[in-house]
């Protein structure tokens, strides 16, 4: 067991083991629970960052134990595009730590919230360092599994339902891609991910039996990544505490989705051939129109942390629209929007648990004047907010250009006018917010405050959606920087198309 | 220390030994709970010794106080029964440990003699190397399994158990005449020989279709199935737990010798019927469970679906099917026993088992909770876990043959399985109207559920090695050839 | 030397926005002069220089040249004038909102005027928009909300088409400098898109006609400072714009050139007409902006038509955008001078002669500078002298209006409107068809479909929950309960099994 192979299950473990862990510990440990779950984000970090050092240097890291027979084992394999979702999962891990160590203070049954959390993410990395199909469908039901106790975790008789749902879809999108996954491997054999796909290859492949097993494989991705009409379970999941909102919605469960479509598309098909196939343009499609729908939703929204949501419903579909649009610069676009909407979502939905946790806010129509009492919370909210439009220079600027770019590229204009419409949406439900909360009056009493001495909140929650906001400005103004996540998507894509 | 380790007859002791110790219970009931953990024990270790037995030197073939076949009884260990036996020895373990735990003294001493008892006939008859054979130990058997539900005392145990000890004996009975008819038309009993030696006659023909009736009736296929969910829901806990687990796949494993060794396997129209009813338990099944609202027949009615699945790998017919079906017979059974210690721990400590009333059962019984649902993931087919193993192996071959419909059938049944699993999570998640009592569980109860579940789950990460051991014996072929 | 020019540049915008941060600033006395301060060393600077940044953005860059140099004089001055006029006599707190979108604007102003390339520049203006939206409506009333909402709907339009314009050049070069994508959109087949898209998102930053309604409105309801800063910031950065990025002269479009000029010739009718009949000076002084920035247009069509022309625009766009800034400051601050002293200077009343024949020389002005620029032998048409003379007389008439509403006498008349064209024009009846179509859509939005969603979706519930089904599976399991049917089924079974094998 050398240091090359132990080290993915290192990163794996550093959340498994704290989390087990946590799962026994009494209620009241509360610093032994605080040391362990930060210890164990930053050892991961710290990980993660020789891993990163070792792609660029052209180190080979992967873990294998056979699983089934036929040959398929439970493959770890660190590539470019890993080593961007994990790097964005552990950083933003950190920071969510903090934030639910804040959060919940005080709340019942925290070992097990955390313990939940900590498997979740070792879900999440499982998914992002997975190597072949099969371990990546593996770490996707564990991820279900691990999400819906914190979904259900306020138990009430809402939680319940919204739980209920959530496994509703989920489950059966599970299921679609083991079929999928079962009827590929007897196509093409064990296989793992490679760059520019592995059915290309294949002599005596039936391009209808491809194009079958892609709808099953896309539309159980699909259920995950929120592409309409599969995306019901979004809204309703918004029940759980802020903390899991925020790591569902910028890091874990769509954003599993959302990479498993773009490893369908880029390591197991090729994009060539998927194109070929003729698969990409319908995927394409149903991308614009979840972009759309979720907009259009989100316009009616009152409560703060659903609008939130049918938002993610319709950005993520922009890493699904990148990647349909064949084209290298389109794919760039599609990659580093996988990063840019994590910050800028995570931070987005920070501050509206910050409101609802220090004033009880949860409606926008609540919202009046709120920038004069927390200032700080507000003015990280308008970043994120502005970023999601697509203000420059912030995340989102950045992602509009490649995504258009890259279509004009590829020759498909009507993308153009998709992205338009969705700057214009997403203008209408975010400005609104944000002029009630800077401009307008605030109410005599807030629905449910809490005081906390001179600063505006606690500092565990004011922290991180400030560094969160930081991040997503520097992404954007950054951008060209080295080591910027939009080098790391181009290097990526460079990999990707045949020179 | 080796040889005599390699030439121990582990086979004869793997039967003798809870024989022996379920006779000292009897005598001693004061000692019942320490003397039956010892003896099984003791089994676990001969089973191992069984096992590496087998894995050194192949398959293992006994002739019992040295008379061979045709005249003697014979003892046959293969890795079908190697694994039968394994199966039996780990869920035997844990429900020992869990009875120690639940009964109360006076019902104590009538229990250990009784599930001793059976798993010794249970030990024969994954052993038995004839037909004959297998007809006595299915019926002991049966008798032991009817009074152990009946052991609950009470209006609805007696009367399920009256109803399972009718069925009992009307399968047992279609069996025993399809041995007639064959020991009829080939004069002998013993498998080997019926193998080689049997011709299709109509009197062979009559036999397969009376053995094959009378097991599936006792294996409770639908739409035979319907005395399974009462004798297993109002029996006591761990007695559902080995009725699930173990009773269940005797009948089964007879019906899975009989048709690989001695009926011709690869026959396309018996064997779509059987799929076809065996889908057809799976949707039912399922559907039923979902609709229960009381936790122990929701366990109960998904044992009828899971038992359906097993039943889809005749049509299929190939190695990876029946490898796929015995793997799912195996995490089942582990699963299963850990369902109903959970369901057990929730009636002791709640007093009912009303689904919708649960209560928050998870912060009570955290462990509890998490053994069931555990289980369930094992039972839905999650990965990673026995269960999904079984069911990608299946899903595999369904798709290889081109016979998509099963495939749909393993989709659709995992789906059920996750709706009524998840009911009950959710449930034991929220408040209830209604409060309760609350008792405390004894932590041994709650432990043992957990050991068997994560067993099952750990089941689906260590899968080279029980596959391996089904190829010693090779009643299967090879790759995916029938 | 070259490091110290180069920190030099960039604390141009840089140190406006560090301090618009309440934090940085709050034990300084006077940030707004503060963040001045830069500018104005780079003013006294003689040499042209630029500097790349390659780590911003997509890689981008900061320079001055003796056009911009200008202009950059002209918004130090505008600034600094209103930044003494935020600084109330009264001695009232400013608010902090105020002073943070003036320093976002005054940064992203001087940025953009800085810029050397496309993305620079959009960068700059798109947060010139946003920040002078915050500037309308920070402390303002009613009617200042008003002005800044359509504003800002203007201003995310404006983006939105200059994006696409912008993606359009980078398509079709890889260099986004000014001089780089003007000489390939000038080659591109594209480059018709390009000139439309420019000119269109640039007209609704300006304040053009037909596009030009928050320009009435906001002049009129916006505090004086902030009114003083409209021709010189947002309308100036957007002719600006235009200037920079349409390939004038590399590239000729006929007609749409002179569909331009007729299009400022009707923009300069509207604007003289609506504007004399107003009754407010500084609604007048919006239309009079509106007719000069008509008399840009028609120059910049004449441009697009003919390919000299265009070239010699480039020459003189720079001067003539500062001659409208100080034009329309000079103008605002008279009518604001007005408002607040009653005793009537000679001062005063000179100023604001002063004041209306810069605005009645407008056309004169840019006539010569254009003159100047094509190096003293333009070519020019007829139709030119007739424009330039038809528009003098406009811009007489609209002075000769706003000093007749700026008459001592006529104080008490300045708070009483009562106009006969409601401020915004036409925008009113365009808002109430938007007010009307936005309500229809939350309705839709907000009752209907939801309301159509749950019936639909009760239906189906129904459909499931049917107690027939119940009732089905119940007696299905029970009959099969029963003695003789599981008998029955089990001989069946039997002989089913035994037929099948033979």
């Amino acid at each position: 067991m050398n240091w090359d192979s132990s080290l993915l299950l290192l990163i794996l473990a550093t959340s498994l083991l704290p989390g087990l862990v946590i799962f026994f510990l009494p209620e009241e440990r509360v610093a032994l629970r605080t040391t362990l779950n930060m210890a164990g984000a930053v050892v991961k970090l710290v990980l993660v960052g020789v891993v990163i050092w070792g792609v660029l240097h052209g180190h080979y890291y992967e873990s294998r134990l056979p699983l089934l027979p036929g040959g398929l084992d439970l493959v770890l394999h660190a590539d470019a595009e890993s080593v961007l979702f994990v790097t964005l999962s552990t950083v933003l891990w950190l920071v969510t730590t903090v934030y639910a160590i804040g959060y919940l203070e005080g709340s019942h049954h925290r070992s097990r919230f955390f313990g939940f959390f900590s498997l979740c993410v070792t879900a999440t990395v499982g998914v992002a360092l997975a190597g072949n199909m099969i371990t990546f469908l593996l770490f996707y039901e564990l991820l279900t599994l691990s999400t819906y106790p914190l979904i259900v975790h306020r138990e009430t008789e809402e939680a319940r339902q919204a739980g209920r749902i959530y496994l509703r879809y989920t489950i059966a999108g599970g299921a679609l891609l083991l079929v999928g996954t079962v009827w590929l491997y007897d196509v093409a054999g064990a296989f793992e991910f490679t760059h520019r796909g592995v059915l290309a290859g294949l002599d005596d492949a039936d391009r209808t039996v491809l194009t079958a097993i892609f709808v099953l494989l896309i539309a159980g991705l699909g259920v995950k990544a929120a592409l309409v009409p599969l995306h019901g379970w979004l809204p309703r999941a918004m029940v759980a505490p802020a903390p899991v909102s925020a790591l569902l919605h910028a890091v874990a469960v769509v954003k599993a989705g959302a990479f498993g479509i773009v490893r369908v598309v880029d390591d197991v098909y090729g994009v060539e051939f998927a194109a070929s196939l003729g698969v990409t343009g319908p995927l394409a499609v149903v991308a614009a129109t979840t972009i759309i729908y979720g907009s259009l939703r989100a316009l009616f929204q009152d409560n703060l942390k659903r609008r939130l949501a049918y938002s993610t419903v319709s950005q993520v579909s922009y890493i699904v629209l990148g990647i349909a649009v064949v084209g290298p610069i389109a794919t760039i676009g599609g990659l580093v929007h996988l990063v840019h909407q994590g910050v800028m979502k995570i931070t987005l939905f920070f501050c509206a648990g910050n409101l609802a946790e220090t004033l009880g806010i949860h409606k926008v129509s609540d919202m009046n004047g709120v920038g004069r009492r927390m200032p700080w919370t507000m003015a990280a909210f308008t970043v994120g907010a502005l970023g999601m439009i697509g203000v420059p220079p912030l995340a989102g600027f950045i992602t509009k250009w490649y995504l258009g770019l890259g279509a004009l590229d590829a020759g498909q204009d009507w993308v153009i006018l998709v992205l338009a419409g969705s700057s214009l949406l997403n203008a209408g439900y975010f400005l609104p917010v944000l002029y009630a909360a800077w401009f307008k009056a605030p109410p005599d009493a807030w629905p449910a405050e809490r005081a906390y001495g001179r600063s505006e909140t606690a500092w565990a929650l004011l922290l991180p959606p400030v560094v969160t906001a930081l991040l997503t400005l520097a992404v954007g103004l950054l951008a060209s920087a080295p080591f910027s996540p939009l080098q790391w998507a181009r290097f990526i894509t460079t990999q990707e198309y045949a020179p | 220390m080796g040889a005599s380790l390699a030439n121990t007859p582990w086979g004869v002791l793997v039967i003798l030994l809870p024989l022996a110790g379920a006779l000292v219970c009897f005598l001693w009931p004061r000692r019942s709970v320490p003397l039956g953990l010892v003896t099984a024990l003791g089994v676990v270790a001969c089973v191992a010794g069984l096992g590496w037995q087998v894995a050194e030197q192949g398959v293992q073939r006994y002739a019992v106080g040295g008379w061979g076949a045709p005249l003697g009884i014979d003892l046959y260990a293969d890795g079908l029964s190697l694994l039968m036996l394994m199966m039996t020895a780990l869920v035997g373990l844990g429900i020992s440990v869990y009875s120690s735990g639940y009964f109360d003294r006076k019902t104590a001493t009538v229990f250990w003699s009784l599930w001793l008892f059976l798993w010794a006939a249970l030990n024969a008859l994954f052993l038995s190397a004839d037909i004959f054979n297998l007809y006595v130990t299915l019926e002991l058997m049966g008798l032991a399994a009817v009074a152990l539900v009946a052991l609950a005392g009470g209006a609805d145990a007696l009367i399920a158990a009256m109803r399972y000890l009718l069925v009992s004996l009307l399968g047992s009975l279609f069996y025993l005449l399809g041995v007639a008819l064959l020991y009829h038309s080939v004069g002998s009993v013993d498998i080997a020989i019926l193998a080689q030696q049997v011709e299709p006659l109509p009197a062979v023909w009559a036999a397969v279709g009376l053995m094959s009736a009378g097991l599936l009736l006792k294996t409770a296929l639908f739409p035979l199935h319907f005395w399974l969910p009462p004798a297993h829901a109002s029996a006591p806990a761990p007695v559902s737990a080995l009725l699930s687990a173990l009773v269940v796949k005797a009948s089964f494993y007879i019906l899975l010798r009989l048709w690989l060794e001695i009926f011709s396997p690869g026959d396309a129209a018996v064997g779509q019927l059987l799929g076809l009813l065996g889908a057809s338990a799976v949707l039912w099944g399922g559907i039923q469970a979902l609709r229960q609202t009381r936790l122990k027949l929701l366990i109960a009615y998904s044992t009828v679906a899971q038992l359906g699945y097993l039943f889809l790998a005749f049509p299929l017919g190939t190695s990876v099917a029946w490898k796929g079906a015995l793997y799912l017979l195996f995490s089942h059974a582990l699963a299963k026993a850990a369902m109903f210690m959970s369901a057990g721990n929730i009636l002791r400590c709640c007093g009912h088992d009303r689904i919708a009333d649960l209560d928050r059962v998870a912060r009570r019984l955290p462990l509890t909770l998490t053994a069931f649902t555990l289980a369930g993931i094992s039972s839905m087919g999650l990965p990673p876990s026995g269960g999904f193993t079984g069911k990608w192996m299946l899903l595999d071959a369904a798709l290889y043959s081109g016979q998509w419909w099963w495939a749909l059938t393993l989709i659709l049944g995992g789906l059920l399985a996750a709706a009524y699993v998840f009911k009950v999570v959710g449930y034991a998640f929220t408040p209830a109207e209604v409060t309760h009592e609350v008792s405390r569980v004894p932590a041994r109860m709650e432990w043992t559920a957990l050991v068997l579940a994560l067993a099952a789950v750990l089941l689906g990460l260590f899968t080279p090695w029980p596959l391996a051991l089904l190829d010693i014996g090779l009643p299967f072929g090879g790759g995916y050839a029938g | 030397m070259n490091a110290t020019l180069s920190v030099l540049l960039l604390s141009v915008p840089g140190l406006p926005l560090l301090l618009a941060f309440p934090a940085l600033r709050s034990r300084l006395s006077r940030p707004c002069y503060l963040a001045l301060l830069p500018a104005v060393i780079l003013l006294v600077v003689p040499a042209a220089f630029s500097i790349e940044v390659p780590w911003l953005l997509f890689g981008t860059g900061l320079g001055i040249d003796g056009a911009s140099r200008w202009l950059l004089a002209m918004s130090v001055v505008l600034w600094a004038v209103a930044a003494s006029l935020l600084h109330a006599p009264a001695g009232q707190a400013v608010d902090n909102r105020l002073t943070v979108f003036f320093l976002l604007t005054m940064a992203a102003h001087l940025g953009a005027i800085l810029a050397t390339d496309v993305v620079g520049f959009f960068v700059t203006s798109s947060l010139l928009g946003y920040g002078f939206y915050g500037l309308l409506v920070a402390g303002g009333d009613a009617a200042a909300r008003r002005a800044g909402r359509v504003y800002l709907g203007f201003m995310i339009v404006a983006d939105l088409i200059l994006f696409e314009a912008l993606l359009i050049a980078a398509a079709n070069t890889g260099d986004l400098d000014f001089e780089a994508v003007r000489h390939a959109m000038a080659q591109s087949p594209a480059s018709g898109w390009y000139v439309s898209m420019v000119l269109a998102g640039f007209a609704l930053k300006a304040g053009i006609w037909p596009l030009h309604f928050w320009l009435p409105l906001t002049f009129r309801s916006v505090r004086p400072a902030v009114a003083l800063l409209l021709g010189g910031v947002p309308v100036a950065i957007a002719l600006l714009g235009m200037v920079r990025w349409l390939p004038l002269g590399e590239i000729t479009f006929p007609d749409l050139g002179v569909g331009i000029q007729w299009l400022g010739l009707a923009a300069a009718i509207y604007g003289t007409v609506v504007g004399l009949v107003q009754s407010h000076p500084r609604a007048l002084l919006a239309y009079a902006g509106v007719v000069v920035t008509s008399l840009f247009i028609m120059l910049l069509g004449s441009g697009l038509e003919e390919s000299l022309t265009g070239y010699a625009i480039q020459g003189a766009a720079h001067l003539f955008i500062l001659y409208l800034g100080i034009t329309l400051a000079a103008l605002v601050a008279g009518s604001m001078l007005a408002e607040k002293v009653t005793a009537r200077s000679a001062l005063l009343v000179t100023g604001r002669r002063m004041g209306a024949l810069l605005l009645v020389l407008s056309p004169m002005m840019i006539l010569f500078l254009f003159w100047i620029s094509a190096g003293g032998d333009p070519q020019l048409a007829d139709s030119w002298m007739v424009a330039v003379w038809s528009w003098t007389v406009c811009t007489t008439l609209l002075a000769l209006r706003w000093l007749y509403l700026l008459r001592p006498g006529q104080q008490q008349e300045i708070s009483s409107p009562a106009p006969m064209i409601p401020p915004g024009d036409l925008w009113s009846i365009l808002e109430r068809w938007f007010s009307r179509g936005s309500r229809w859509i939350m309705s839709m939005g907000l009752q209907v479909l939801p309301r159509w969603r749950a019936s639909v979706l009760a239906v189906a519930s129904c459909l499931l929950q049917v107690r027939v089904w119940q009732k089905a599976l119940d007696a299905g399991e029970r009959s099969l309960q029963s003695w003789s049917l599981a008998v029955t089924l089990l001989l069946l079974l039997g002989i089913a099994i035994a037929l099948l094998s033979t």
